[in-house]
């Protein structure tokens, strides 16, 4: 078996074709199984994804990160010999060698599931200390809210294996995913640890992130969600 | 003021979150039909005879008959917009479960048709000897 062919790599993706080519690329050196999810971007991403060589995925309408993320996670659960599910960032702040060493640690340990954090050594590079702050405050909701202890609660660079992957099944569409993501390690008991990831804010990905008000967004979706627990 | 509002309003929120959550029995659907139909009938009476929102009004220690439609009015227009907020989340999570599919099944059947979805699955088809039967 080729090296890493049991892992597949979930990149959502939503107008990044500067960039994307680039980041599908570098995994691909070290994965061979990679999934651009395409959420329905008006850039030529999916070209882009497409031509540096790995499976895309198209949404027909614009969904969410988080609805772009379940889908790539469905499509790497009709591979019978997908074992663990990597998700891994478009835009280049993610590194490769961090998404390598995760899916090392997780064959070899009895973890479920493992969660990039910026918080554990030197790990966010260049970070605005706006955007720090703002993390801290999220850890604390997350704490509060999921009953799950991390110190970085919103890094989308994470692992986890199949058994997870089965049991995921987000609803949330948007940004807000990261958080339900964190319900269901505590709903289905999984067994996680943090795993310390650096993250690189390039000039591209700052003018691109996320905008802090959106944390308003997120916080109230968490929390009708709670309420609801999933009831329709 | 009187504080035992407060465990009141309290009440009454949680028995609203919990009737949404069982909304799909059957008994609820049929209460919510029974309820409109009982409004209908209310507003025509209210239309034909003018005195009757007052009467009930007095009867409620409502001070007028307008005062106790307004609180109607609030009480229903509550309800539906809550009704209508969770029709709409279910027909959003319609849409993505349709969009989804669409989209996983085109990628499929992109990657040439017959070929498996991943690597692993094409190490282990190459692994199986033809000549034995079942595989491995």
């Amino acid at each position: 078996m080729e090296p890493n062919a049991d892992v597949w790599v979930v990149v959502p993706t939503y107008n990044e074709d500067p960039v994307v080519g680039e980041v599908i690329s570098r995994l691909l050196e070290v994965f061979p199984n990679v999934v651009g999810v395409d959420d329905g971007s008006t850039d030529a991403s999916a070209e882009q994804i497409r031509a540096a060589g790995a499976r895309v995925v198209r949404h027909p309408i614009n969904m969410g990160a988080g609805a772009a993320l379940q889908t790539g996670i469905d499509f790497a659960l009709r591979d019978p010999g997908m074992r663990w599910v990597v998700t891994f960032d478009a835009d280049g702040q993610h590194s490769v060698a961090d998404a390598e060493a995760m899916v090392e640690h997780l064959r070899s340990s009895d973890l479920n599931v493992l969660i990039g954090s910026r918080f554990l050594g030197s790990g966010a590079v260049d970070m605005p200390s706006s955007k720090r702050r703002l993390l801290r405050l999220a850890t604390v909701f997350e704490r509060a809210t999921s009953g799950v202890k991390l110190t970085d609660a919103h890094q989308g660079l994470r692992a986890f294996d199949r058994w997870f992957a089965e049991r995921l099944r987000m609803r949330t569409a948007d940004m807000a995913w990261a958080s339900e993501f964190l319900q269901r390690v505590g709903e289905t008991g999984a067994a996680f640890e943090e795993f310390p990831v650096t993250v690189a804010y390039t000039e591209y990905s700052r003018a691109k992130g996320q905008r802090s008000i959106n944390s308003i967004n997120i916080g109230v979706d968490v929390l009708i969600n709670r309420i609801l627990r999933g009831q329709r | 003021m009187q504080w035992v509002k407060v465990p009141l309003i309290l009440f009454a929120v949680l028995v609203l979150v919990a009737l949404f959550r069982q909304r799909q029995r059957v008994e609820f659907r049929a209460g919510s039909r029974v309820l409109a139909l009982v409004l209908v009938a209310a507003a025509v009476v209210s239309i034909a005879l003018p005195g009757i929102p007052q009467h009930v009004a007095n009867w409620l220690g409502v001070a007028r008959g307008t005062d106790l439609i307004l609180y109607l009015l609030v009480v229903v227009f509550v309800l539906t917009t809550l009704g209508l907020y969770f029709r709409l989340r279910e027909t959003e999570t319609e849409v993505r479960t349709l969009a989804r599919t669409m989209a996983i099944e085109r990628a499929v059947a992109e990657g040439a048709p017959g070929e498996p979805v991943g690597r692993a699955a094409a190490a282990d088809r190459e692994d199986v000897d033809p000549g034995q039967p079942g595989g491995r």
